[in-house]
């Protein structure tokens, strides 16, 4: 029995912290991207609270891959931010795997050069 | 020793009984998560999508009157942003992004002081606001409930300031 209830229970557990922290990582990157919008492009001000929203999420940000694309927006156009981390989902008796976590938000161009 | 046998037979009849209604449940709860994952997701694009609307400003309007007005085109600024942020739910969502994008209602009040018939509320500032039924697949849903797509609501609004 504990050789079925066990992996369920865990799968519950590690399937609802992999969402969790898949939402949060959405959130940090929509708030990244209307950053990026308003600075006009990629800023180390960007990366900064991106690694502050991810860190409060218990993600940590040395270990994200982050792409803002492009580099540098003028008024209106469109900037993408877009963050991978990796997430292990371990289930006693059953299964240890690595789930990619992707996120991407795009704004516009908030800055007039 | 017939004792340990007995209890072995109830436990293991216990355990086929019960493993189905445990592997039911364990499959609907992860199936509600990840539905509620989706609906935030999009949540999180409408409110891009409709605060990148509001900041589209009549600039002409502004620089003649110093007052804040929305540009004729902030509805397909909407739309368009929604459909973009949409994009990396494609894969969970019946219709298409541009499809979704397309068929919510999408309400600008261009001027502060208008009332929104469909909410009820009076907006003092220019507002950009968004609905959207979104269709999410549920495959496990489909074969415990007959229900292979969940339609989530969702609503969005941002006002100028």
């Amino acid at each position: 029995m504990i050789v079925v209830l066990l992996p369920l229970l865990f799968a519950v557990l590690q399937f609802g912290d992999a969402f969790h922290r898949w939402l949060a990582q959405d959130a940090a990157t929509a708030h990244a991207a209307r950053y990026a919008a308003e600075l006009g492009g990629d800023a180390p001000e960007v990366r900064a609270l991106l690694a502050e929203s991810l860190r409060d999420a218990g993600i940590d940000p040395e270990r994200a891959r982050v792409e803002v694309v492009p580099a540098r927006v003028g008024w209106r156009e469109p900037i993408r931010v877009s963050v991978r981390t990796d997430h292990t989902i371990a289930i006693p008796f059953a299964l240890t795997t690595v789930i990619p976590l992707r996120s991407s938000a795009v704004a516009r161009g908030e800055l007039a050069r | 020793m017939r004792l340990l046998a007995d209890e072995g037979g109830t436990l293991a009849l216990t355990t086929v009984v019960l493993l189905p209604l445990v592997l039911v449940t364990l499959v609907g709860v992860l199936e509600l998560g990840a539905v509620r994952v989706v609906a935030e997701r999009a949540r999180l694009a409408a409110d891009l999508a409709t605060v990148t609307a509001v900041n589209d400003q009549d600039d002409a309007y502004l620089a003649r009157r110093g007052r804040l007005r929305l540009a004729p085109e902030a509805e397909d600024v909407a739309r368009g942003s929604f459909a973009a942020n949409l994009e990396p739910l494609a894969g969970w969502l019946a219709s298409s992004p541009s499809a979704v994008a397309a068929s919510a209602d999408v309400a600008v009040f261009r001027d502060g002081g208008e009332r929104d018939p469909r909410t009820g509320r009076r907006y003092r500032e220019p507002t950009v606001r968004l609905t959207a039924e979104l269709p999410v697949l549920t495959p496990a849903f489909a074969l415990l409930l007959a229900r292979p797509v969940t339609e989530v609501r969702i609503l969005s609004t941002s006002s100028a300031r």
